[in-house]
């Protein structure tokens, strides 16, 4: 567990990860929305709008995953008082709310010549939006105190309280009757045929990794900060 | 109403979002990561 | 060794107390969260008569009947266990097609019927090329 909580280690590691993950995801992503846009089918209802699900699920799946991300980084801080726990779940943050807030914004354009309207109180909606407003909170508790390395302990059992929004935006869908239509990928197989889902794939890895490199440069950019105000600080001292 | 308006609209939004989380996380980096560097010079 | 331990505990009791009590919520609010009632829901009680309300399910089958003034649109909305008759007067969406799901806001009249003052179409988890449809498209129910 604490193989990678030397910071040097992590650095050795992150440094050469990073460009990795934003050269493939870009990659992936610029690959994804080309065939998604311009070589898969249309659907038989919804015609080329459907193309807008290439971006609008990873987005969701990221803006849901970032607070899994921030959740488990909550819980190894506070139980395993792991170092960089908090400075993972502080990296996670911006990013998750920005993927968030486009989900919401791709599913309002998308629902526009769909669905016949902008935005619907639904609970798939709601739930999502109140993942993005968990996330302004978070921020807002994460800059409030001084610490620049890691998240205060409250912001981290803020992390884990908030958790329970994801199985909530994940099952609204079928708890409650929703205009947002049910899941199409389950455990059971996909209801997308797959001319038109395959694109997705490319797209779903390739944000994530371009996320990845998000948290890999906003990890580095920290512990670089707080290396040079340590530094400062002992100069001062000396 | 013409669809590739709307399809437009999402995908650049989607393009402006990223890239400028990716900038701005790239330039942050490179900042401070440049500090560090001239703190050990300078020692 | 021992208090990281009891720190483990502590943690995923506290989780599975908020994964808890979020669930119990969630379930409790089942009739308050729902975007819209669907005919099976409403049939048997008490109509909620001048009330805003939403109705959602299937557009039956060779129901839409457009009225001479143009824009008039008589359709049932069907959930496999119920059939309510709707009026509307207005655009309706371009998905608004027979078997496909529809979402109309109005309110019930004390015959059963249902007047919309707008329509919001609702399409399911499937997608797929307009070649197959037909052949694959075949819609029974709200839900998969």
């Amino acid at each position: 567990m604490h193989a990678y909580a030397n910071p040097a280690r992590f650095l050795k590691i992150a440094r050469p990860l990073t460009p990795v993950c934003v050269g493939v995801g870009l990659l992936l992503v610029l690959l994804g929305s080309y065939v998604g846009l311009f070589l898969t089918p249309p659907d038989y209802l919804q015609g080329d709008t459907v193309r807008i699900m290439y971006i609008h699920v990873p987005a969701a799946w990221l803006g849901m995953g970032g607070w899994t991300g921030i959740a488990i980084a909550s819980i190894v801080q506070l139980v395993w008082r792991h170092p960089l726990a908090g400075v993972a779940g502080r990296a996670i943050a911006a990013p998750g709310a920005l993927f968030t807030a486009i989900c919401l914004l791709t599913g309002s354009i998308w629902g526009r010549p769909t669905w016949g309207t902008w935005w619907e109180w639904d609970g798939r909606m709601t739930s999502m939006l109140v993942l993005l407003f968990l996330y302004f909170g978070y921020m807002a508790l994460a800059n409030a105190s001084d610490e620049r390395t890691t998240v205060s302990r409250a912001t981290a059992i803020f992390g884990i309280v908030g958790a329970i929004n994801i199985p909530i935006i994940n099952r609204s869908v079928v708890w409650w009757n929703s205009l947002h239509q049910g899941p199409s990928i389950t455990l059971r197989g996909s209801s997308i045929s797959s001319e038109i889902l395959w694109p997705l794939l490319p797209t779903v890895i390739g944000f994530s990794l371009l996320f990845g490199g998000v948290v890999l440069m906003r990890m580095r950019a920290n512990l670089a900060e707080a290396k040079v105000e340590a530094r400062m600080r002992r100069m001062a001292a000396s | 109403m013409n669809h590739w308006a709307f399809i437009i609209a999402a995908y650049g939004l989607t393009a402006l979002g990223t890239a400028g989380v990716l900038l701005w996380s790239y330039l942050d980096m490179r900042r401070a990561e440049k500090a560090v560097a001239d703190l050990e010079t300078r020692k | 060794m021992k208090a990281k331990k009891q720190r483990l505990i502590l943690a995923l009791l506290g989780l599975g107390a908020v994964v808890g009590a979020g669930l119990l919520a969630a379930s409790g609010l089942k009739t308050e969260a729902s975007f819209f009632f669907a005919p099976g829901d409403v049939a048997g009680i008490d109509l909620p008569l001048g009330k805003a309300v939403r109705l959602g399910g299937m557009v039956a089958d060779k129901s839409i009947r457009h009225d001479a003034d143009g824009v008039t649109i008589h359709f049932v909305v069907e959930d496999g266990k119920a059939k309510v008759p709707v009026v509307f007067k207005g655009i309706a969406p371009d998905l608004f097609k027979e078997n496909s799901g529809v979402v109309a806001e109005g309110e019930f009249r004390a015959d059963g019927s249902f007047v919309a003052s707008n329509l919001l179409a609702k399409h399911d988890e499937r997608y797929m090329p307009p070649e197959l449809d037909g052949k694959m498209h075949k819609t029974g129910s709200l839900k998969s």
